[in-house]
């Protein structure tokens, strides 16, 4: 039954790029997104700097190719951005696409549309424009949206475990794959800043108004981001069919459950231990094997205490290179995940290690710091990508060179 | 699914428009609607959930949370090995409470309970730090698809070890945003009805429901069995009725049944007279000989129905009864019930099937 899954291809849109290119180019050159906000209109735009892309709505429309007025969203039109480089990267055939189920995710859905017209849309006896965006304040439309636009019909699944959505999109699509349910899966998570959420969590009073500095001493919370990416997953049988090359291999994966509070995690980072000690055990993997973690590393005093102790206590002695790149592209809520994959095969394909930006204070409760410069001609066989979010959601992939 | 694989139904909790959270009943008592949205008929909570806790929490979590507690003590289960939900639109009145806030006060001193509570997967996280169960957990928000995408990812957790526990749930609540927003989709009937003429009407739109349901799922049959799910299959955007017969038809045929052995189906239509138009074409070709059961018109359709039709073929098979207002005119009652098949849509566009097996 059970058969090992690859990875094909992906595509990514961040505040540091509208494509993989401009992704490396940007993580290279220590290019962060975080500025004012001038795409969203929000009263906080100067106040709470986040991680925007600099592409208004009518942009996002031509880079995804489809026509303005047909109700996309933010959401899935970075998405649909995303969705369509993946495909392309795998080298996908229209009939394979048709085949492959889509797996995404989302915090929210479109309810930065929704937040903008609801007072029109609350009104029935109202026409116009904005009529596109009804169905808005639903999380699975831009699912349904995105598998349309690329004519995937066999498997829809659109996640939601706030900060770890996207990170479980990749592992329902590697199980279905080893069940054999699915020979392709493209997996990953779409998010657009809005209103909704910068307030949301403002009101949680955990967002840094500076610049985040994940695992510092000195850090006050998180920056805000936006972006989508999706990873191409095949299964070996698969693979012998198409003699296909692929990137890497997904060799394990862990969920768990911190089971500590809504909005916080465990300080002595129960769930995040559990989530990578599942993930190494399917690989087969010991903790001093693995090369590199692309940390949660939010920024919070609480993930990050919390995420560090969780290391600590599987790694021992043995904590391996490790680094947050929430300073680059702020914390993508739902699209965290995928966008975090995609920067560890970034960094298999390129050999390096992504710095942890604007660390400078070792927390006195950690023994262990993160990687501060951009490490080169790395060596790298195994690593995690962690993902935690509200309610106790812990997540951690474990990617594998081929 | 997985070849011989089977799926055990060990306990259920289920709150919804009808009187439903006493698993000894079976639709005994009916509730009647005139307005078009039907809303939970629900337990006192305080048999359920602690009274610190049951202040904090908006309606639909202490709907969500009651009926993951009576699903536990029915199963007989203190902590099952994962947690998984599903919803179409999740906590849609405490996501309007906090957009009306922000909105009127210009984004300015806002409290942050309504958006914690209005986060999708909010109650599998509630319900994992209510039990301490630290292990899987993960929520579907996939529209008509949602409930269908728990229920695989749970049966492939069981494929792999098959004592194991998952307490899979959904949750949708009648929400009027959603209400007056799908006005212009024509979701709902424009006229008022009486919930019980759903069937009775020829007009477009249906009526809006809401509900929770928890099932606990494993793989391994006990004297506390419901039943056996033996399989689940989404259809997405069939473009015509043929389509949906040929993958009824292949979905029998993986299981080794043909339509003959089924004793029941339960048929999802929602009282739409456009969007029925498949489901209505298969009730007079495929299943016309077969006895025929409906349930919208007592739980309303939402997001994630299917729970309910699950709940109710669960239901019949447990009980060897079939109440008289699920029954379709002409309905024949079979022998012994034994093999039940739900097909289920949401707005014409996601089509699911479930088959059900007493439990022997």
């Amino acid at each position: 039954m059970s058969q090992r899954v690859f990875i094909t291809g992906f595509g990514i849109i961040t505040s540091i790029g509208k494509n993989t290119a401009e992704n490396v180019q940007s993580l290279l050159h220590r290019r962060c997104g975080f500025g004012e906000l001038n795409v969203l209109d929000t009263i906080h735009g100067k106040t709470l700097p986040a991680c925007e892309i600099k592409l208004f709505n009518a942009e996002l429309c031509a880079l995804a190719g489809v026509a303005e007025g047909k109700g996309y969203t933010r959401t899935a039109l970075l998405g649909l951005i995303a969705l369509q480089e993946a495909i392309q990267s795998a080298s996908l055939s229209p009939a394979e696409v048709q085949q492959a189920g889509l797996l995404s995710s989302t915090t929210t859905g479109g309810i930065r549309e929704f937040e903008r017209h609801f007072y029109e849309l609350m009104d029935p006896t109202q026409a116009g424009d904005f009529v596109q965006y009804t169905d808005t304040a639903n999380p699975g439309e831009h699912g349904e949206r995105l598998a349309d636009a690329v004519g995937i019909k066999k498997y829809i699944a659109t996640l939601s475990t706030a900060c770890s959505s996207s990170a479980n999109s990749i592992m329902q699509g590697a199980q279905l794959i080893k069940h054999g349910k699915l020979e392709r899966a493209i997996c990953g998570g779409t998010e657009a800043l809005s209103r909704f959420t910068i307030n949301g969590f403002n009101s949680l009073m955990i967002v840094d108004p500076q610049h985040c500095r994940p695992f510092d001493n000195t850090r006050k919370g998180l920056n805000l981001g936006e972006g989508a990416a999706f990873v191409v997953l095949e299964g070996e049988d698969a693979l012998a069919k198409s003699k296909k090359q692929p990137l890497a291999e997904l060799k394990g994966y862990g969920n768990a459950n911190d089971a500590f509070h809504q909005t916080a995690s465990s300080p002595e980072g129960t769930g995040a231990f559990n989530a990578m000690r599942l993930a190494l055990d399917m690989g087969g993997i010991a903790p001093a094997d693995v090369d590199y973690i692309n940390a949660h590393g939010t920024a919070t005093e609480n993930n990050d205490l919390s995420e560090g102790f969780g290391i600590q206590k599987l790694f021992g002695d043995t904590v391996p290179l490790f680094s947050s790149t929430k300073p680059y592209t702020g914390h993508t809520l739902a699209a965290a995940g995928s966008i975090e994959a995609v920067y560890c095969l970034l960094g298999l394909q390129h050999r390096v290690v992504w710095p942890n930006l604007n660390f400078n204070e070792q927390m006195p409760e950690l023994s262990v710091s993160p990687v501060r410069e951009l490490k080169q001609n790395v060596t790298l066989k195994q690593m995690l990508s962690n993902s935690f979010g509200f309610g106790g959601n812990t997540s951690s992939l474990l990617i594998a060179a081929v | 699914m997985t070849g011989n694989m089977q799926y055990y139904i060990q306990g259920i909790g289920m709150i919804s428009p009808q009187k439903t959270f006493d698993n000894q009943l079976f639709l005994d008592e009916i509730s009647t609607y005139d307005q078009n949205v039907l809303t939970s008929v629900v337990p006192d909570f305080k048999a359920y959930i602690n009274p610190i806790q049951l202040r904090r929490l908006s309606r639909m979590l202490r709907i969500g949370l009651a009926s993951a507690t009576i699903c536990l003590r029915d199963a007989g289960i203190d902590k099952p090995d994962g947690i998984i939900t599903a919803t179409g639109y999740g906590f849609l009145d405490e996501t309007e409470k906090f957009l009306r806030e922000m909105l009127e006060l210009k984004e300015k001193q806002l409290t942050p309970t309504h958006f914690m509570q209005g986060t999708y997967n909010a109650l599998a996280g509630l319900e994992a730090v209510t039990i301490k169960c630290m292990g899987y957990n993960n929520t579907y928000v996939s529209k008509g698809f949602a409930f269908e995408n728990a229920l695989q990812d749970a049966m492939m957790h069981i494929a792999e070890n098959e004592t194991a526990h998952f307490l899979v749930g959904s949750y949708d609540e009648a929400a009027s945003v959603q209400f007056i927003a799908s006005i212009r989709e024509h979701h709902y009937k424009t006229e008022k009805i009486s919930n019980l003429d759903l069937f009775n009407t020829p007009t477009l739109g249906t009526i809006q429901g809401e509900g929770s349901a928890f099932f606990d799922l494993t793989g391994v049959q006990t004297d506390n069995t419901w039943c056996v799910l033996k399989d689940s299959r989404m259809v997405y955007r069939p473009e015509t009725t043929d389509e949906l017969a040929v993958e009824l038809r292949q979905f029998l045929k993986e299981n080794d049944l043909t339509l003959e052995d089924v004793d029941v189906w339960i048929n999802g239509i929602t009282g739409d007279a456009t969007r029925d138009a498949r489901l209505k074409e298969l009730e007079t070709r495929e299943l016309k000989a077969l006895p025929q059961v409906r349930y919208k018109h007592l739980s309303g359709d939402y997001c994630t129905a299917t729970s309910f039709a699950l709940w109710l073929g669960a239901s019949m098979l447990k009980k060897q009864h079939i109440p008289d207002i699920v029954k379709v005119n002409g309905f024949e009652m079979p022998k012994e019930i034994r093999t039940v098949l739900s097909v289920n849509h949401y707005m014409d566009r996601n089509y699911s099937f479930q088959l059900l097996h007493r439990a022997v």
